[in-house]
């Protein structure tokens, strides 16, 4: 199961690590975003399954408003990816869950896996224990 | 002739007597219309209401003494009735009464002769003088029991203008003690830096210092009543009025951060407190309370919570990044690889340690649960979950929270176990667990790792790997304990022994000063 994915990530290193992690897996990395502007650029040209959110851009705490806004506006499947899992404490309508960073390829490709499942009405038994799930 | 002896309790007497301030003060017309009508009832030409002090005798009152206004103690026929001991004494012959006999008083001008006195008794009786009437001459038959009733009832007049006399000079005291109290007070509220307010029981505002018109600028008085509401924002106004009504209904402390308006018309944070003041049957009879500028103090704070909140982003942020470069790295030498991984595992696992150290902000508080040892250790063990998604390392026991300070040696310990385990050990094993027990002994807190259900056990491994190195280091190094691993048939079992306080040492320390 392929997909074009959206990372949205101000951090350089971490972004180029995922999209080889991603691409490894056989995925489309359609683009990297450092800030939220950038971000709803590639989203609005481009066609997007998933978009894996860093909260803490280079705009500032923009991620969890953006999260909301692609994955309920743009029907975009949502996965945050970050270090500060606790600004998402009370979960985020319309997007999936959080995976903190740091995080291992193992766990990006389950938590990808099972988030792509989700979006394709694929029955999921349990999701990855390291990912943390919304409602 | 031998003078009066000196009555019990001279020194309590005297000062009971000068507590009165009756002595030396001038002729009044109540003393003098008692002693007139003491005179004619006895038609007698001597009558005195006469204080013996401690070496006179002075008279309030008297008739008949042409102008003398007192006598020294020795002669004093009065100090004689004092000392007797008893209220009345009466002397028909003072020539044939071997007290008075020799009396110069009798001997010589105005050569008394009949003497009876009531003595003036307080009500804790102490004797201050008497009443008393003289004649020249003398009166065989003393006297009637009619005139001893009128000396026993015009004495007892003469104590009650005495009594009047004192309750009138406490009370001006006390008007003049609480006069200078309530100075005092002021100098002191207005001197602090705090606003200082007071109400009466029903909340009505009666006194402000003057900090609180320097800092709101109003004119003294305009904000009596309830017209301290309208200086607050107007935001605030509800809240605040809502909370000091519940106050003055159940005598609760007020206490409340409110936004309060300076003169130049800025709102500043301010902390409002105030505490009834009660009487001896518990009924409020005022409120004192008091206004406390905190603006700049919850500036600080907030400056203070989001630096900490930036710093813990940006710690968490470089693990990251370490974590990224260290897998970047490794996809140029592919033979590296399970170098790489097991160094990034590491890092990983140090980063999650640190997620659930305190303190905390609100916001970088971890998702799950709270931040002690066993939600860490879940966390860290999640990634052995089985298909399931149970835990494979199961932990029992009491928990305990770890600051930063052990968070690395905790974090290692636990993933080399884990990984050696998932490795070589219990967790290889598809059926096999791990039992993970804290527990405190006394001064000690003691961990054991037990695995069971892996490969069996055959032999100790003869060469110690890095990881192991790693986690005698955590423990033994860092964090002052003892490590001890036994090879047992049916699995590891690794016990780690701390000292209690290894896990705080931060706060351990800050308690013991």
């Amino acid at each position: 199961m392929t997909a074009r994915i959206l990372i949205i990530e101000d951090e350089a290193l971490v972004a180029m690590e995922l999209r080889f992690v991603l691409e490894d897996l056989g995925h489309e990395v359609v683009g990297t975003a450092a800030d939220a502007r950038s971000a709803r650029a590639l989203a609005a040209e481009t066609e997007v399954d998933l978009a894996l959110v860093d909260i803490h851009l280079s705009d500032g705490a923009t991620g969890i408003e953006l999260g909301r806004e692609l994955g309920q506006v743009s029907g975009i499947t949502i996965l945050f990816m970050t270090a500060n899992p606790g600004m998402v404490r009370d979960g985020v309508a319309g997007t999936i869950g959080v995976l903190t960073k740091p995080t291992d390829e193992r766990a990006v490709q389950k938590a990808v896996d099972y988030a792509l499942r989700r979006r394709k009405g694929v029955p999921v038994d349990y999701a990855p224990p390291e990912l943390q799930l919304f409602g | 002739m031998p003078a009066a002896s000196l009555a019990p309790h001279e020194d309590e007497r005297l000062k009971a007597l000068r507590a009165y301030g009756i002595l030396d003060t001038g002729p009044e017309q109540a003393f003098e219309d008692i002693v007139s009508l003491l005179a004619e009832a006895f038609e007698a030409p001597i009558a005195l209401v006469n204080l013996i002090e401690s070496d006179r005798a002075w008279f309030k009152a008297s008739v008949g003494t042409s102008g003398m206004t007192g006598s020294s103690r020795e002669v004093s026929f009065c100090a004689h009735s004092i000392a007797s001991g008893r209220d009345q004494l009466v002397v028909p012959d003072a020539t044939t009464d071997a007290r008075f006999a020799d009396n110069p008083l009798v001997t010589g001008e105005p050569q008394l002769r009949f003497y009876a006195g009531h003595v003036l008794r307080t009500p804790e009786g102490h004797a201050l003088g008497a009443l008393c009437v003289h004649d020249i001459k003398a009166r065989p038959d003393g006297i009637t029991p009619l005139q001893s009733r009128m000396l026993e009832v015009l004495a007892g007049q003469v104590m009650a203008q005495f009594e009047l006399r004192r309750a009138v000079k406490e009370r001006e005291e006390g008007v003049k003690a609480l006069a200078e109290s309530e100075s005092k007070f002021r100098a002191i509220a207005d001197s602090m830096p705090q606003m200082v307010w007071s109400t009466l029981p029903d909340g009505f505002h009666d006194y402000y210092n003057a900090r609180w018109y320097e800092f709101t600028g109003v004119p003294p008085g305009s904000t009596d009543g309830e017209g301290w509401n309208g200086m607050f924002h107007p935001e605030d106004q509800e809240r605040a009025w809502a909370r000091w009504q519940h106050s003055l209904q159940t005598g609760e402390l007020y206490e409340i951060e409110y936004r309060l308006r300076r003169h130049d018309g800025v709102y500043r944070w301010t902390l409002g407190r105030a505490q009834p003041i009660r009487d001896e049957h518990g009924s409020i009879t005022r409120w004192f309370g008091t206004c406390t500028d905190i603006d700049d103090l919850k500036r600080m704070e907030q400056g203070k919570e989001l630096l900490s909140q930036e710093l813990s982003h940006r710690i968490k942020n470089i693990f990251a990044v370490v974590s990224a470069l260290i897998a970047l790295s490794a996809r140029e030498h592919p033979e590296a690889r399970a170098f790489a991984s097991a160094v990034r595992n590491r890092i990983n696992a140090l980063a999650r340690a640190h997620e659930f150290v305190r303190p905390h902000s609100e916001v970088s508080k971890p998702t799950v649960g709270d931040t002690t040892l066993h939600t860490f250790l879940g966390a860290l063990f999640r990634a052995y979950a089985d298909g399931d998604g149970r835990p494979r390392v199961r932990i029992e026991g009491e928990d305990a929270t770890f600051d930063d300070q052990a968070a690395t040696s905790v974090a290692l310990l636990f993933h080399e176990l884990a990984t050696n385990a998932a490795k070589y050990g219990a967790l290889s094993a598809p059926g096999g667990h791990v039992l993970l027990r804290t527990r405190k002994a006394g001064d000690r807190f003691v961990l054991t790792w037990t695995e069971v259900g892996g490969p069996e056990v055959s032999e100790i491994p003869a060469r110690t790997g890095f990881g192991t190195s790693l986690a005698t280091l955590s423990v033994e190094g860092q964090l002052g304990g003892r490590l001890e691993r036994q090879w047992l048939p049916g699995g590891l079992v690794v016990e780690a022994d701390l000292p209690a306080t290894a896990l705080s040492r931060r706060r351990a320390a800050l308690k013991s000063t």
